[in-house]
């Protein structure tokens, strides 16, 4: 039989496609659930198609990786791990899937070398197949997770991003999949990864076709987005031109952004005679049906726009990053100069910055500098740390050519070359103590944190423990649905609610009378199992009570940077405090580390001095204005 | 004949007598003071009677209970415990206006109840007792220079207790000679104000005791039985908070030593009904009576739940003119039995009481081998003042560990919300290891500071319920934005 089950190792797994009359289809439900619904898909709703989806005979079922890990943890309040296992208990034979940024792993910067094996190690006891990419397509940034996860005896699948433009040619593409041969031997599936699903039906038929020409055995796996609503044809191109594996998703949840209809690829291909192997039609409509009516619950965080964006093949947006960039706008106000932002600057910038390829995190950079240009009307004037760190190459060398000087000039400043040559190259992280970071889990936490807990932690440490304090106060949240977890407007009284916990125990909850407190608060009734319980709700803070808050301009924070005193130039939390009291510092020197809608930005001295308190900890969230920390020229005193 | 028996008391002790009377097939009558319209042992009797505001005022107030009962055409009055149940001014008024008076006489109740004429007739009996005085000179230096002869010659620690005492009032302990002077003003001081007798005694102190009591009941013919030791040791500030029957001291020789001394004690003092005989042993198994409680405890119904001897009844029964139906050999020990005093306290809040708090949801807890003695139920609103018991939780079993995992799947099982109560301590107290092996003695709280150490309900399900409140609250889920 032709189906590839779990456990598998990969050379039965390469013998079984190789050998199969015809292609095979992985299930992009995570990828769905980023592109269409901002990552909201719950747990429980995967639950629920579990059965289905195990009986479809996919290749794999993507289903963790990319943004999902991050939003596991920030929004759905659920253990990525912990997820794994339950989607494992429910699904024995289904291999899991996973997106991973190389050395960016599963968020939006370099990790160090030793978390980087730590985390993959612990992940590939749930994955089978690694899909691993890098934005800039620079192989060296793969390679730790190349190896753990060869390792680790899983199935390797690096990626070639791609985008279209004069550059990107099928030479480029095949001299790339060259070297990651190079590195990886021949024993993987080779991922086209078009994150934006760019490029016409033809255009990446050739590009099948000129790698497979070269490679002929080697197993190409065809990843694509529906944001043009034309996936289907490019998928048809690809397995026409000999890739045995595409991407597509349950048609019943099947949006703008993200993948296509499987049911549709199937039904396309069989009338080219190519034929699905492994897959149960049957079981497929099932699986659509049973989650069908769970959509309606997820509105919210579907697209604010209907309808497919044919002019991606402009800005290039990946699939992925479509939902949360709209969503911005519309939140920043700016929605009007959309059209502006995605079809004349972000294609300038992109062009600006090198034609690289659109995905995380070089998407952000992109989009971040495109909204930064137009609305800040100084073009390149307020650059990310982000944008900085790329143009110093942190990020490895740009595949195609170098942007134009007064990009450097105006990002890295009059002495940009001099920097260049002092601080550019690929970043070489120093390895973190690991025992260290477990000792400060464990007294963040008050109790000793499991190594899954640890790497969750080492990814998104605030965020991480965040969770962590939640699952104490809140318990396994992921048994409800998103009819009551992402409930709006809160229930109807009498309403009843039953849900099973997470040890198999049913329970049933209605809701009972709000009671307004003295305090100002208010006492919710639940009838829990029978049970009526009272639950206090803190009174809210009103606004405008107590010292009204003084929200400082960008002027006045710089004004007083020039005099040693630190503010947070717009609402950010700290990610790193760089320097400690006493150190000496220079003008120009790095003090702390600010991040705001992922994005990273230093905060640098003004001024040569000594710091004299730092105010501010990693962590904190800061409003514009707040104080980060004081360096002292030794001209004033302390004059607090 | 159907006689009327009236409670002269509140609370779950007046809702267990209640019973006893109806099972009996008498008419019960209640009386309350008017914090207590609300109780429920004027619900369950057949007549309830007001009696004024109070608060402790009219409960206490033995000529206006005389004055109901005798308009009541009241036939015997049975008086709980705490009030008036050993006050000798009580039964003293029953016989004068030909009442009968559930417990023992005036004189009986009047010489036990003073500690100093206690010690005395124990004396007479050859009752192990732990050294003491009689009453100090009424004179201070007098009654200083006889507290630093005894601590001489018996050695420190020793008590300074209250002649009339009870209730861990007027009593101070003193360590070394120079603190005598000041530790017996204090204690003079409070017993004055508690007591309006400002006689002291002195007891050499036993260090970390033991309290083993024996249940005895007499009948008027002089025949006298106890029905096994209990163990009360484990008090927070002479206050009992657990009760086990039969003591856990593994030698059952002394245990039975203990009893018998307990039945020789009784007859010494003329001991009619029930009572309990109080004993402190110390590290070496040494016991030393302490004192004759004259009333019913609110412990007896371990002793009930391992003897199968129902005592209230019995009570009832030898009041109005019965003799024993038992005698000693009849009375069999079975098993274990324990009692938890559910009180309305913050545990957490050196057991602040919790008074003035409505029970929202009242779920108690049920089947084999458990008992259950309160008056509290949903929509009750806690008086702020009277005690603070809410409902006593008594389980049995067969061995010690089976009677404590039933106390432990009891008081899981218990919900009483709207204020804080005591059930969170036990379920610690019954996780410790100590306690688990029998072992303790009337140290065990102050040495066990990590029993107040628990949160709030941690079950999943009301875990997640908190989640749904917010969600309802916010009217979305701040978690998932």
């Amino acid at each position: 039989m032709s189906r590839i089950v779990q456990g598998m190792d990969i050379k039965e797994v390469l013998k079984t496609v190789r050998e199969a009359n015809g292609y095979y289809i992985t299930n992009t439900a995570r990828d769905m659930s980023q592109s269409d619904f901002k990552n909201r898909i719950l747990l429980h709703t995967d639950l629920m198609a579990a059965k289905a989806r195990e009986k479809a005979g996919y290749f794999s079922l993507e289903i963790t990786g990319g943004a999902s890990v991050h939003v596991d943890i920030l929004r759905k309040q659920v253990d990525p791990f912990l997820k794994l296992k339950l989607l494992r208990d429910a699904m024995p034979n289904t291999m899991f899937q996973t997106l991973c940024r190389g050395v960016n792993l599963f968020g939006y910067r370099p990790y160090p070398q030793n978390v980087i094996r730590f985390t993959v190690k612990e992940f590939a006891k749930y994955v089978d197949v690694w899909r691993v990419f890098d934005f800039m397509n620079y192989i060296p940034n793969m390679q730790a997770v190349f190896e753990e996860v060869q390792l680790a005896g899983k199935i390797l699948e690096p990626c070639i991003c791609f985008s279209t433009g004069p550059e990107h040619t099928d030479e480029y593409y095949v001299s790339k999949v060259k070297e990651i041969l190079a590195v990886t031997g021949e024993d993987i599936v080779l991922c086209i990864k078009n994150h934006g699903g760019l490029g016409t039906p033809k255009r990446i038929g050739d590009l099948v076709s000129s790698i497979k020409d070269k490679y002929p055995d080697l197993v190409l796996h065809y990843h694509g987005h529906n944001t043009d609503g034309n996936d289907v044809g490019r998928i048809t191109s690809a397995v026409l031109a000999g890739a045995e594996i595409v991407d597509a998703g349950d048609h019943s949840f099947c949006g703008f952004y993200g993948p296509p209809p499987i049911l549709t690829v199937a039904q396309t291909l069989k009338e080219y005679g190519k034929v699905a192997v492994t897959l149960d039609e049957e079981a497929v409509i099932e699986s659509s049906d049973v989650i069908r009516d769970e959509r309606p619950h997820y509105e919210l965080f579907e697209s604010q726009f209907k309808g497919f964006l044919p002019t991606v093949q402009i800005h290039k947006l990946p699939g992925g990053a479509m939902g949360s960039s709209l969503e911005q706008a519309d939140k920043g106000g700016f929605l009007a100069k959309m059209p502006d932002i995605l079809h004349k600057e972000l294609p300038k910038v992109q062009k600006e910055l090198g034609n690289y390829w659109s995905v995380t995190p070089g998407s952000q950079i992109l989009w971040t500098t495109a909204v930064s240009n137009v609305q800040g009307g100084d073009r390149y004037g307020n650059p990310s740390g982000d944008l900085r760190n790329l143009l110093l190459g942190k990020y490895g060398p740009f595949p195609f050519y170098q942007p134009p000087e007064w990009i450097f000039e105006k990002v890295l400043g009059s002495d940009w070359k001099q920097v260049l040559k002092d601080e550019g190259g690929v970043e070489d992280i120093a390895d973190m103590d690991i025992d260290k970071e477990r000792e400060t889990l464990e007294d963040r936490l008050g109790r000793k944190p499991s190594e899954q807990d640890l790497v969750l932690y080492l990814q998104h440490p605030n965020d991480a423990v965040e969770f962590f304090k939640f699952e104490e106060k809140f318990g396994k949240a992921h048994v409800l649905p998103p009819s009551i977890f992402l409930k709006q407007g809160g229930f109807q009284l009498g309403e009843e609610i039953s849900f099973t916990d997470c040890y198999g125990k049913e329970h049933l909850i209605s809701i009972g009378p709000s009671q307004k407190d003295e305090d100002g608060g208010t006492s919710i009734f639940l009838n829990v199992d029978h049970n009526v319980r009272n639950y206090q709700m803190t009174p809210p803070v009103i606004e405008g009570a107590g010292p009204a808050a003084v929200e400082m301009t960008k002027d006045e924070v710089e004004d007083l940077a020039k005099v040693g005193d630190m503010r947070a130039p717009f609402n950010a939390n700290i990610c790193e405090v760089s320097v400690e009291v006493g150190d000496t510092v220079s003008s120009g020197d790095k003090l702390a580390v600010l991040e705001a809608m992922k994005m990273q930005t230093p905060v640098v001295a003004e001024i040569d001095g000594v710091i004299q308190t730092i105010v501010a900890k990693v962590g904190d969230a800061l409003k514009t204005g707040d104080k980060i920390m004081k360096v002292s020229d030794g001209s004033e005193e302390d004059d607090e | 004949m159907k006689k009327k028996i009236l409670v002269a008391n509140r609370g779950e002790i007046a809702c267990r007598i209640i019973r006893a009377i109806q099972e009996l097939g008498h008419t019960a009558v209640a009386i309350y003071e008017t914090p207590d319209n609300g109780a429920l042992h004027i619900r369950v009797a057949d007549e309830a009677i007001w009696l004024g505001d109070g608060p402790r005022v009219d409960y206490l107030d033995i000529e206006r209970i005389m004055q109901v009962a005798k308009r009541y055409d009241i036939d015997a009055i049975h008086p709980g415990y705490g009030f008036l149940a050993e006050n000798p001014g009580l039964p003293k008024a029953c016989v004068e206006n030909d009442i009968i008076f559930i417990g023992p006489n005036s004189e009986v109740i009047s010489n036990l109840g003073n500690k100093v004429m206690a010690r005395k007739i124990m004396a007479g009996a050859k009752i192990p007792m732990v050294p003491g005085t009689d009453n100090l000179a009424d004179d201070e230096d007098a009654a200083v220079a006889e507290a630093i002869v005894f601590g001489e010659k018996y050695g420190y620690p020793i008590m300074l207790k209250a002649t009339a005492g009870g209730g861990g009032r007027g009593i101070r302990q003193v360590d070394r000679p120079e603190d005598v002077q000041e530790q017996f003003q204090i204690a003079r001081a409070e017993a004055i104000a508690a007591f309006a007798s400002g006689d002291i005694y002195i007891e050499k102190v036993v260090v970390q005791p033991k309290h083993v009591e024996v249940q005895i009941i007499a009948d008027s013919t002089g025949e006298t039985v106890h029905l096994g030791t209990r163990d009360c040791s484990i008090q927070r500030r002479n206050q009992k908070l657990v009760e086990i029957a039969p003591s856990l001291i593994p030698d059952q020789g002394l245990l039975d030593e203990i009893c018998e001394t307990a039945v020789r004690a009784a007859k010494a003092a003329n001991y009619e009904n029930a009572g309990t005989v109080e004993f402190l042993i110390d590290k070496d198994m040494n016991y030393y009576f302490m004192e004759i409680n004259t009333r019913v405890q609110v412990e007896h119904t371990v002793t009930e739940m391992v003897t199968g001897i129902d005592i209230v009844r019995t009570q009832i029964k030898l009041a109005l003119g019965k003799t024993l139906l038992f005698k000693q050999e009849d009375v069999q020990i079975r098993g274990y039995a324990i009692e938890m005093r559910i009180n309305a306290e913050d545990p957490q809040n050196d057991f602040m009481p919790e008074g003035g708090k409505t029970v929202n949801v009242y779920r108690s807890p049920g089947g084999y081998g458990v008992r259950l003695d309160g008056f509290v139920y949903q929509g009750y609103t806690i008086p702020e003042v009277y005690d603070s018991l809410l409902v006593k939780l008594t389980v049995h079993g067969y061995s010690w560990n089976e009677t404590v995992d039933r106390l432990r799947r009891c008081l899981n099982n218990y919900v009483i919300s709207g204020l804080k109560t005591t059930i969170p301590y036990y379920i610690q107290l019954v996780n410790e290891p100590q306690f688990q092996s029998g072992d303790f003695d009337t140290s065990y709280i102050e040495q066990h500071p990590e029993l107040a150490d628990y949160r709030d309900d941690v079950s999943e399900v009301n875990k997640i319920a908190a989640l749904i409140a917010e969600i309802h609250h916010e009217k979305m889920n701040p978690y998932a934005i």
